[in-house]
């Protein structure tokens, strides 16, 4: 058994791919945390409570829900926006829920404008740039999920989550597989019923654990 | 482009049912046939739903090559043509498979040398390819005849590599290997090897499943990047884009890139080990002398082990199945009472027991060999006599007849 | 891929950036007679790139995918270059693999998606430098028009290897001084037209992109022809003004200079039999086309 644990960074200058460090993707009926093999359900509760805890959850949809090429793709973007009218209505006053697109995977020079969207080449720039602490990848192709996933664990400190339709993320601190409308929402479900129970982390300094 | 939909069940134009793969090869019943390696390989695409093979002569996979030609005559497979070098032909399977087809080729020795550029290219573009290698010599002065060397080459270019010890594991892996590399959380070309000629043009009884089911349709759609059909989304998309400018970023995200690369690799180890029913398989693991082999070495190892224990040694056999992913634990565990391992090669360089070298804690416990090459045999008792001679147990020479 | 799917979600169109709510709204997808005309009143198929300023290279880029004639379902194949740099800002699937192999990546590809849609138009569109071309992948520009491949190879011929900084390339004129070549180059320049003529291609033009008109009827007619009859080749001039010394507003009269009667670029065109009379089919129903139209605006 591995003694890695895929946890918030900032983990290394080249911190490793988890399913190199011998982390295993769940099972259908599973999910991961911090690379532990969990009941989904568990997973619910505890992406839920880090969005609530969160000074910006923030969800990152791809292109596979942001394009309407199919009719399930064009209802899991309902559900996603649906997510995010949830979790704008559950948090505190001091938090800040965004929903910023990955609309492609192409390498934008001199940079992306990190207010407006999110980059698999350079995803750190937009979590630095609006402080995101806990993020959610959903209809991101599995490989630049994962790039963007390794990156963002290397140069920052954010809480990660994948709401993956294969196979799910090791390199998340929290992944789901088999993504569906049903997934989406039942999340949105767990939001409101943790509501009131998580107390955010509202501070405005740096922590000692950054410096 | 249609919803994603199941085709098991359905019947294709050739009036083959669309069958769960494993059904079809863990439930359905076998037929005894008795064909050359070559006749294998063409029987196992007839039943694998391949959309699109390329081929090029070059021995000795020459004839399977054109045998997949006359499956497609026959209708069972999507597209084939003779491309016009091995170069070519890797970047035409690549092409197809940019497409969102299943592709299937086969290669040897001094074309797969030719072919190297595009091997990384195929496991950094995450293209599940299938293809054959039937290993030859390939150094100057020009040799046809088996030798392994240049499955030395094919272990760091990203791509899953599995050794075939028979016509059987040939038959069953191709229609395997296409189950595991293309798992989207896999998604990576397949190096099937096998020992040219040893296996390719002997004939041997295997077992095949029934011609009239074949393995579920390949879907793009369900590819960790995306298909290059103007289907699916996003509309601007390159594969694969340059990320080359000079800064840290682009570097990172190429360093990240090739870390995912071998991150499916690992991630192919369950799906491997579900499939071929595990990276090794063991005999006999507890005894002190144990030989570690793959390919056809593994037979001639375990003739080896057969006169040896005429004589009273026993010997254990380990047989390496999967050399990507390698089977890093499971040889570590199989080989933990041994205090003599032989790793019997048809190479030169022993790139095998290297390996193991470096995987195994008291190393010297190796012997890196007996190596054969350039076509020679491995007559069982050499392996034998190598096996006694470590052990200080006194064996008649072998090389020759003597003065 | 049917214009209608280029549609983003309804539920997340607010968020996504500009650049792709002008596309789905403005671009000429599945428009039938789209054109260089379009430019400027419609969202253009390539967003900013990093050509430098005055890129003749960047004109023919844009003049090309406005005249794509089904964008929607055409796939391009690049190689190494200026060109890739260009790639990833295009609104059309693309790939780039190796260098040099763009030929045979198109030719795998196109019967990829021949097996997979075959009731169904997907043009497949090779456009490489010259290096890409002539010299690394000669073999399998030639080798995919012997095998009557149905894709258009398009070579922007800058006369030079540009994006590695100016070195000697086999469609480089004779005498010209660049590195590799320290005392000028020693042969002539390669005749690809003549030789895609001779390895079966149906429709092969050699000019320059001075004129958008031009090009627009080049590649209109190279994909169609390549769709129904077999491969096209065209060879545009879009010169390196860098490695040639010019300043960036001199790349369109370089064109101009070498498009004059007498020299390399002058306008040379070869069609096949049956791509004559393909032309010409396709000419006598857009004739049809005009004048049924015409008539309906009358009764208008």
């Amino acid at each position: 058994m591995t003694q890695y644990r895929v946890l918030p960074g900032p983990e290394h200058f080249l911190p490793p791919a988890a399913a190199s460090m011998g982390i295993y993707l769940p099972n259908p009926g599973e999910a991961h945390i911090n690379g532990v093999i969990v009941p989904e359900e568990k997973a619910y509760e505890e992406a839920a409570r880090q969005f609530l805890m969160a000074q910006v959850p923030t969800i990152f949809p791809g292109p596979l829900v942001l394009w309407a090429w199919n009719e399930k793709a064009a209802k899991k973007a309902a559900a996603v926006r649906k997510l995010y009218e949830i979790l704008k209505e559950c948090v505190q006053p001091g938090q800040k829920p965004m929903l910023i697109p990955m609309p492609d995977y192409r390498p934008k020079y001199p940079k992306i404008n990190p207010e407006v969207e999110i980059n698999p080449n350079h995803p750190n720039l937009t979590i630095w740039h609006n402080k995101i602490d806990c993020c959610m990848f959903i209809g991101v192709h599995c490989h630049q999920a994962n790039l963007s996933l390794k990156i963002i664990r290397g140069g920052t400190s954010c809480y990660t989550v994948a709401m993956c339709a294969q196979a799910g993320h090791e390199d998340a601190m929290l992944s789901f597989r088999d993504a569906s409308v049903e997934k989406i929402l039942k999340l949105g479900e767990w939001i409101r019923k943790l509501k009131g129970t998580v107390k955010p982390r509202l501070t405005t300094a740096k922590t000692s654990a950054s410096n | 482009m249609a919803e994603i939909k199941s085709h098991i069940g359905t019947q294709n134009k050739k009036g083959q049912t669309y069958t769960d793969a494993w059904e079809m090869m863990h439930e359905a019943p076998r037929n005894p046939s008795f064909y050359t390696g070559s006749e294998v390989i063409k029987e196992a695409l007839r039943r694998a739903s391949c959309d699109v093979m390329i081929a090029y002569p070059i021995t000795p996979q020459s004839e399977a090559a054109a045998l997949i030609g006359e499956l497609f005559a026959e209708g069972y497979i999507g597209d084939y043509f003779r491309g016009e070098s091995e170069f070519a032909v890797m970047s035409q399977c690549a092409g197809a498979a940019f497409g969102g087809a299943r592709v299937f080729t086969t290669t040897a020795g001094p074309g797969t040398m030719r072919a190297m550029e595009n091997f990384p290219m195929w496991a950094g573009a995450r293209l599940p390819i299938q293809m054959i290698v039937t290993c030859r010599g390939i150094n100057s002065p020009l040799s046809i005849q088996p030798d392994t060397i240049e499955i030395s080459y094919l272990l760091n270019t990203g791509m899953l590599v599995w050794h075939a010890e028979t016509a059987q594991d040939f038959f069953d892996w191709i229609l395997k290997g296409f189950m595991v590399s293309e798992e989207p959380e896999v998604h990576l070309p397949l190096a099937l090897c096998c020992d040219g000629f040893f296996v390719t043009h002997t004939k041997d009884v295997v077992n095949l499943t029934p011609a009239d089911m074949c393995l579920p349709p390949y879907d793009p759609y369900r590819s960790p990047v995306p298909c290059m059909d103007m289907e699916c989304p996003p509309v601007r998309m390159m594969r694969d884009p340059f990320i080359m400018k000079s800064n840290y970023i682009s570097y990172a995200t190429h360093a990240s890139w090739q870390q995912e690369i071998w991150a499916a690799v690992e991630r192919s180890r369950k799906h491997t080990i579900k499939w071929i029913n595990g990276l090794i398989d063991t005999e006999n693991t507890d005894a002190e002398v144990v030989i570690v082999a793959s390919g056809t070495a593994v037979s001639q190892g375990r003739e080896a082990i057969r006169l040896l224990e005429d004589e009273g040694v026993r010997c254990g056999l380990v047989k390496v199945k999967s050399l990507r992913p390698w089977p890093g634990e499971e040889i570590r565990e199989a080989t933990k009472n041994a205090k003599h391992i032989f790793v019997p090669e048809f190479n030169v360089t022993g790139w095998l027991a290297k390996e193991i070298k470096a995987t195994i804690p008291n190393s010297e416990r190796v012997h890196a060999g007996p190596h054969v090459c350039g076509g020679m045999t491995m007559p069982p008792e050499i392996i034998a006599s190598e096996i006694k001679a470590a052990l200080g147990l006194r064996s008649e020479s072998l090389a020759g007849r003597g003065s | 891929m049917s214009k209608e799917r280029i549609k983003i979600s309804p539920d997340l169109y607010d968020i996504m950036p500009s650049d792709y709510q002008d596309l789905v709204q403005s671009a000429t997808y599945g428009k039938e007679d789209r054109g260089w005309k379009d430019i400027g009143t419609s969202k253009e198929l390539i967003e900013q790139h990093s050509l430098c300023a005055g890129c003749p290279e960047s004109m023919a880029f844009r003049y090309i995918l406005a005249s794509l004639p089904n964008p929607e379902d055409t796939v391009m194949v690049g190689s190494t270059g200026c060109t890739s740099l260009v790639f990833p800002m295009v609104a059309v699937h693309n790939i780039h693999s190796l260098f040099g192999n763009q030929n045979a990546i198109a030719s795998g590809l196109k019967r990829a998606l021949s097996v997979r849609f075959p009731d169904r138009v997907k043009d497949v569109v090779v456009l490489a430098g010259d290096g890409a071309t002539v010299d690394i992948g000669l073999d399998m520009t030639l080798q995919a028009w012997f095998r009557q491949e149905k894709f258009t190879t398009i070579c922007f011929d800058n006369e030079l290897y540009a994006n590695t900084g100016g070195q000697e390339s086999g469609l480089m004129q004779k005498g010209f001084v660049a590195k590799m070549a320290p005392v000028g180059k020693l042969f002539d320049k390669v005749r690809l037209p003549e030789i895609a003529r001779e390895s079966g291609c149906h429709y092969v033009v050699n000019c320059t992109v001075s004129k958008p008109s031009l090009v627009e009827k080049v590649i209109r007619n190279s994909v169609l022809i390549a769709r129904e009859i077999g491969p096209t080749y065209i060879q545009l001039y879009t010169p390196c003004i860098l490695e040639i010394g010019k300043n960036s507003m001199e790349g369109l009269q370089e064109m101009r200079d070498s498009e004059k009667p007498t020299e390399r670029f002058a306008y040379k065109e070869y069609v096949s039999e049956p791509a004559k009379q393909f032309l010409a089919e396709l000419a006598a129903k857009d004739k049809e086309r005009k004048a049924a139209a015409k008539q309906l605006a009358g009764k208008a």
